[in-house]
């Protein structure tokens, strides 16, 4: 009797175990990188690194002059509760680099706003033409994206008809696709995130 | 022979009595800050848009009230507003970067790395934690400013005759708490700590409600614990639950500014102990690290009693005060004082 029982514990220890490390649990906690399209703030560190050094301060929030920064509920996963992003469509960071020095974990590294620090450091994604929906590619010379670069033709070159070409130096700041006139965007912002997991 | 005189007639400085009305002060300038400090930032943000044209009336209200409270010490709003920044959980005053030693603590756990430039911010914190003890408990904490109020609230819903709750529980328990929340830390790789620690998310969610969108999850958090408070044990978040509680008692069991009883004067009323907001025993002399040096019973003593004192541990049971010379009526002594002493004729009216 007291081996059946206790093979009965083992049984059920071991399955919630196997529970607890195969789906629900992580499933719940896992940064769900894939399904939502968000940016860190400008010099901030990669994914994993990011969310152990982030305390959860708002300091970089607080101190950011155009209010982009945003925090997330639990909608990422337990993991990045709290933690601040960036939604560039519907505020873009204009890279004043003052949250990296108010940061006071290096979540966000300091960053000099000039630009060559800021092509070398900062990297919270690169953009994405989509030329099947970008005007100036279909004939309709637009070049607003151009316009709102702020390294324009180091990170964002425009050909014939203004249509845009990004280069490597793209930073990830947004303001591009933040200022597309198509609906939806015509230009994209590709997470660093999700560059990092796709190339996997 | 005047030796023992002395020692009764011995008042602590008259100023101990009084900083309990200064820690309430300090309490409720923190709680405005942490008010204040968002309205400033939003106020930041519309100098930096230049759009004061553009407001709304009740925008243009905290512009104005705004732009009046900080005229006087800014120049250029946009950026001299920079330098007060943050929650008590992680904040910049003034230029200095100040962080709460949990959130360094949690921070070392969740990243198995210490980041030393983020790691001395905590320096100042721990160096007062280590002399003055817990006080951040009782003097900073903006919870703990809620907390009081609600265990005050307490007291007069019991005169209505609605009971709040009165257990008690071990109070290493946080320890435990505090161990479990390292462990954790370190298993997901987060900083757990920022979404129980009541001054953090009290913090968050004020900075959250004023400047963001609304309160966040961490309000319901918050109010679950007031709500502990009230109905389960009275201020059983800080005494038996609290993380950073239990680490500033951890830091501060060897801390050199402490509360002492003058056994000599005590005459055994047990007012310090019914106000003892972390029900400890301060009649027995029994503080411990636990002691936020929050000198409410100094207040509430009615014979002078309570003193700070500069020492490394507490003296151990004097035993009951009221058997102490000054208390002794019937019995001759050499040592015992003159019928003259004003403890003496109090006692003799009893």
């Amino acid at each position: 009797m007291t081996r059946r029982r206790f093979l009965k514990q083992l049984s059920v220890l071991a399955s919630a175990g196997v529970f607890f490390k195969t789906s629900f649990a992580k499933a719940a906690y896992k940064v769900k990188q894939f399904t939502q399209r968000y940016l860190r703030p400008p010099g901030a560190l990669k994914e994993d690194d990011f969310i152990s050094r982030c305390i959860r301060c708002n300091q970089c929030a607080e101190i950011c002059p155009n209010n982009c920064i945003k925090f997330f509920g639990s909608e990422n996963g337990i993991a990045s509760q709290g933690t601040p992003y960036i939604s560039p469509r519907e505020k873009a960071c204009i890279l004043c680099m003052k949250c990296g020095d108010v940061c006071p974990t290096g979540a966000i590294k300091p960053v000099k706003r000039e630009l060559k620090p800021i092509v070398q450091e900062v990297n919270m994604g690169i953009a994405r033409v989509d030329r099947q929906l970008c005007l100036s590619w279909q004939g309709k010379s637009c070049g607003v994206c151009y316009r709102a670069c702020p390294l324009a033709d180091t990170a964002l070159k425009v050909g014939f008809m203004e249509q845009p070409e990004v280069l490597d130096a793209c930073v990830g700041c947004g303001l591009c696709e933040n200022s597309c006139i198509q609906i939806p965007q015509a230009i994209k912002i590709i997470p660093r995130h999700t560059i990092a997991a796709l190339g996997k | 022979m005047n030796e023992p005189l002395n020692s009764i007639n011995a008042k602590p400085f008259f100023l101990w009595k009084h900083l309990n009305k200064l820690r309430w002060l300090t309490l409720s300038v923190v709680f405005l800050m942490l008010i204040l400090i968002p309205l400033l930032s939003i106020y930041q943000h519309y100098v930096a848009a230049q759009g004061y044209n553009h407001l709304s009336p009740s925008e243009t209200l905290l512009y104005d009230s705004m732009e009046f409270i900080s005229a006087p010490f800014v120049d250029d709003a946009e950026h001299d507003l920079d330098a007060i920044k943050g929650t008590t959980w992680s904040g910049q005053l003034f230029g200095v970067k100040l962080t709460d030693p949990l959130a360094v603590i949690g921070q070392v756990s969740a990243g198995f790395e210490v980041y030393w430039p983020f790691a001395l911010t905590a320096l100042l914190p721990v160096i007062a934690t280590v002399i003055f003890g817990r006080f951040f408990c009782g003097w900073i904490c903006p919870a703990t400013f809620l907390y009081e109020l609600n265990s005050n609230a307490s007291v007069w819903l019991n005169k209505f005759g609605l009971k709040s709750g009165s257990r008690r529980f071990n109070r290493k328990f946080k320890y435990l708490v505090l161990a479990v929340g390292i462990g954790l830390s370190a298993f997901t790789g987060t900083v757990l700590f920022a979404s129980v620690y009541p001054p953090a998310v009290l913090g968050r969610e004020l900075y959250f409600s004023i400047a963001l969108s609304g309160f966040g999850s961490g309000t319901l958090f918050f109010v679950l614990t007031l709500l502990f408070d009230s109905l389960v044990s009275k201020r059983g978040f800080c005494r038996y639950l609290c993380p950073g509680g239990a680490l500033y008692s951890l830091l501060g069991r060897y801390r050199v500014f402490r509360i002492k009883r003058l056994v000599e004067q005590c005459n055994d009323c047990s007012k310090c102990n019914a106000v003892c907001e972390f029900g400890l025993n301060p009649m027995q002399d029994d503080f411990g690290g636990e002691c936020n040096s929050c000198s409410a019973c100094i207040a509430v003593c009615p014979k002078d009693a309570m003193t700070f004192t500069l020492a490394i541990a507490d003296s151990k049971n004097q035993g009951p005060g009221h058997q102490s010379r000054t208390y002794r009526k019937n019995e001759k002594h050499p040592k015992s004082p003159t019928a003259k002493d004003p403890c003496i004729n109090i006692q003799n009216i009893d």
